[in-house]
């Protein structure tokens, strides 16, 4: 082997990522955005050091009503996961466990909700399947995590759903938002299908188009399509529905509302 | 059947591209010698979204894709020229509408001409889609809604019937489990779903294309795992990414080698798939013909090992890119000039007797610009190799042998300060160095593990897997 021991190796690449690392640590954020008060803390705790949740809130559905223990400990827990991962602090795999571990709290939450008649109200609810014809879902999954984490329900259909299936589905559960994932160039050519048909429905609705082939220019050639580049993409695409923005303001809007377009 | 328990090469440094310990011949005209020599241009294209419609417009495109290539390459002298096709969801669903006219009997008769008449060796390999999916069946009878196995294998027959010349396929057995991994920094998911799920469907898989394969006489490649460790590689990154850390997707790299290599053990030959990066390890221990990608991926995804990746292939390739006009002409042209010229720089190399030196350059590189360059430079990737094949008889031990010896490198060069790792890859590799130790020495009670662990992830069905 060539001998490169006397390679200059700054001349050759730079590790930008460890240059530009942050000092802040997950202790030093709770420290700083946690709730005070138990049993918010621990709830909180236990979420941005994912660990499972469940008998905390157990324990706080005991003394307090199921909507506070998710307003006042699950969702500022997840508050602070979603900052640590906004910092570079936290990658996928934490926000992913600790949007598991939220979501068994949640469920907790939810029964008891049940039993007492009520039902959660979500920030939103939103319908979420992959392209018929492609496999590749794991994109979709976590798009899925985040949009949980952000408190909205999440309809999943899976992968390879055919156009009329998410076309009954939004008919059925008349989604805030609808999303579609592709890999391949070839099977997003369905997106355009699913527009076609909710408009003839006389549907509208923003339908986000995502995925590894899938571009801005494509998914905003047909009705309804609003483009994510990054899963991180949809919360922020979410919260302009809720805040009254339909698909055509939010194309407008673009480069402020969605993250990745800056 | 057999599987690798001894190393094709006595040294690593006996590896360089354009050679392999079993070559291949196949195709139209002079031939292409897959590790015979000489290093061949592989160029792949996919047809415009709308194509797929009708049999007639994807045949137009397929015509345009094919002549566009092969043009350019006669237009400048390449010696060889492969064409891939990697089916799009439409022609698996279909293969003899969609398939056999449009592509395999036009792309061959077209490859064929162009030998004729300029005596250029061709060959066109076939990449068959594997549309099944975990949740309705992997298997022959599981997936009665859509018939996915059937149609796989059907395909291939399709393919091998009518004038294809190499059959590929990215296989995607296991995946349900890695996804889960992947998204979890689950370095034991993935070990179970690919090293050992991915590895029975392998068997399950090959072993059918080789029979398809030998009744044909056409060439049975290989695979990759592009559906697990690409997918780890394109989340890890590059330097501005934050959602895996690049020494949970080295590991996976090197996981995957077991899998990948279940096909040639299965009697598939080479050459193998261009986007299994995981090529160096596998040829270490096989010494079958490898093609590969790096740098003429960048349409597809941004990788850190864009040099290292030509260190020792046999075949170069481009990523899949959309047909479309540029300047030049269709994009067609423009990548299988990218890639020949790669290619002619390294059989340059070779006829000057330089070609090692050339080697260490793309090697040296990126040798360092990431975990999973500097575990697949070839010197590495040769020591997973070895860890291997002490323990090949198993398909868990050799992939957590793999796991294990990539771990080690890593950690080894970080310490001596040649490797660097942010905070968050040395926790994640730390995490995973731990989670390995974790592991019994027992595949039976790996599995029983994993079965209770993993055994309620809703896409998996163990019965997929004859379990």
């Amino acid at each position: 082997m060539l001998d490169i021991s006397s390679v200059n190796y700054d001349n050759v690449f730079k590790r930008y990522d460890i240059k530009a690392e942050k000092e802040v640590t997950p202790e030093d954020l709770f420290e700083e955005m946690a709730p005070q008060e138990d049993p918010w803390n621990t709830i909180a705790e236990k979420l941005v050091f994912l660990e499972d949740v469940s008998s905390e809130v157990e324990d706080a559905l005991a003394d307090y009503e199921p909507e506070e223990v998710i307003n006042e400990g699950l969702i500022p827990g997840m508050d602070i996961c979603g900052e640590l991962y906004a910092r570079g602090v936290y990658y996928l795999p934490q926000l992913i466990l600790a949007g598991d571990s939220m979501g068994k709290g949640i469920e907790l939450c939810e029964e008891a909700m049940a039993q007492k008649g009520r039902k959660r109200e979500a920030k939103g609810k939103v319908l979420m399947h992959v392209a018929e014809g492609d496999p590749h879902d794991i994109g979709k999954d976590i798009a899925a995590a985040m949009l949980k984490a952000q408190g909205y329900e999440v309809i999943d259909m899976g992968r390879d759903v055919p156009v009329e299936d998410v076309v009954d589905a939004v008919k059925e559960e008349n989604p805030d938002v609808l999303t579609g994932t592709a890999l391949m160039t070839t099977t997003q050519t369905a997106f355009p299908k699913v527009a076609k048909r909710l408009e003839e429905e006389g549907l509208d609705v923003t339908f986000i188009g995502a995925g590894g082939a899938v571009n801005q220019s494509f998914v905003h050639s047909f009705p309804m399509g609003v483009f994510a580049d990054e899963a991180a993409d949809g919360p922020y695409i979410c919260e302009a529905v809720r805040e009254g923005k339909d698909w055509r303001q939010i194309r407008e809007e673009y480069d402020e509302i969605v993250p990745s377009a800056a | 059947m057999a599987k690798y328990t001894e190393m094709a090469y006595d040294d690593p440094d006996e590896m360089v591209f354009g050679e392999a310990k079993e070559p291949v011949t196949y195709g139209h005209g002079p031939q292409i010698k897959a590790g015979g020599g000489q290093v061949f241009n592989v160029t792949k294209i996919a047809p415009r979204p709308g194509a797929e419609e009708r049999p007639e417009k994807l045949k137009t495109e397929f015509r345009k894709i094919t002549k566009t290539i092969l043009q350019r390459a006669v237009t400048l002298g390449f010696p060889a020229q492969e064409i891939e096709n990697e089916w799009v969801h439409q022609m698996g669903e279909n293969p003899v509408e969609f398939a056999k006219g449009p592509a395999i009997e036009q792309q061959a008769q077209i490859a064929e001409e162009f030998a004729d008449e300029y005596g250029i060796a061709t060959a066109t390999t076939h990449t068959i889609p594997d549309l099944r999916v975990s949740e309705k069946g992997l298997r022959h009878g599981q997936d009665r809604e859509s018939f996915y196995p059937e149609k796989v294998i059907g395909s291939f027959e399709i393919a091998a019937e009518n004038g294809a010349d190499v059959l590929k396929i990215e296989s995607s057995g296991g995946m349900e489990i890695a996804d889960y991994g992947i998204q979890r920094g689950d370095i034991k998911a993935f070990l179970f779903g690919i090293g050992y799920l991915g590895s029975i469907d392998m068997e399950w898989l090959w072993s059918q294309v080789v029979d398809i394969a030998d009744k044909n006489n056409v060439v049975p490649g290989g695979d990759t795992n592009c559906p697990a460790a690409n997918t780890a590689m394109f989340i890890a990154g590059g330097y501005l990414d934050k959602d895996i850390a690049r020494t949970f997707s080295a590991i996976t790299r090197a996981i995957c080698a077991g899998r990948t290599l279940v096909a040639w053990e299965q009697g598939a030959t080479g050459p193998d798939k261009d986007c299994g990066y995981e090529g160096p390890i596998v040829k270490a221990i096989a010494g079958k013909p490898t093609v590969q990608e790096g740098k003429d991926c960048s349409v597809a995804h941004a990788d850190l090992m864009g040099n290292l990746a030509a260190q020792v292939c046999d075949g170069w390739s481009n990523e899949s890119a959309e047909f479309h006009e540029e300047f030049s002409g269709w994009s067609s042209g423009t990548w299988a000039e990218a890639v020949g010229y790669e290619v002619s720089l390294m059989n340059t190399a070779k006829e000057l007797g330089k070609d090692k030196e050339l080697r260490d350059l793309y090697m040296a590189s990126d040798r360092y610009r990431s975990p999973e360059s500097y575990i697949i430079a070839y010197d590495n990737a040769y020591k997973i190799g070895e860890a291997m094949v002490e323990v090949g008889d198993s398909y868990y031990l050799r992939s957590k042998a793999a796991a294990e010896k990539a771990a080690e490198l890593i950690q080894e060069a970080n310490e001596s300060g040649e490797l660097q790792l942010s905070a968050h890859e040395k926790d994640t590799l730390n995490q995973i160095v731990t989670d390995l130790k974790a592991l019994p020495d027992d595949e039976d009670k790996f599995v029983d593990e994993c079965l209770d662990e993993y055994g309620d992830l809703p896409k998996f069905d163990p019965k997929n897997y004859g379990l």
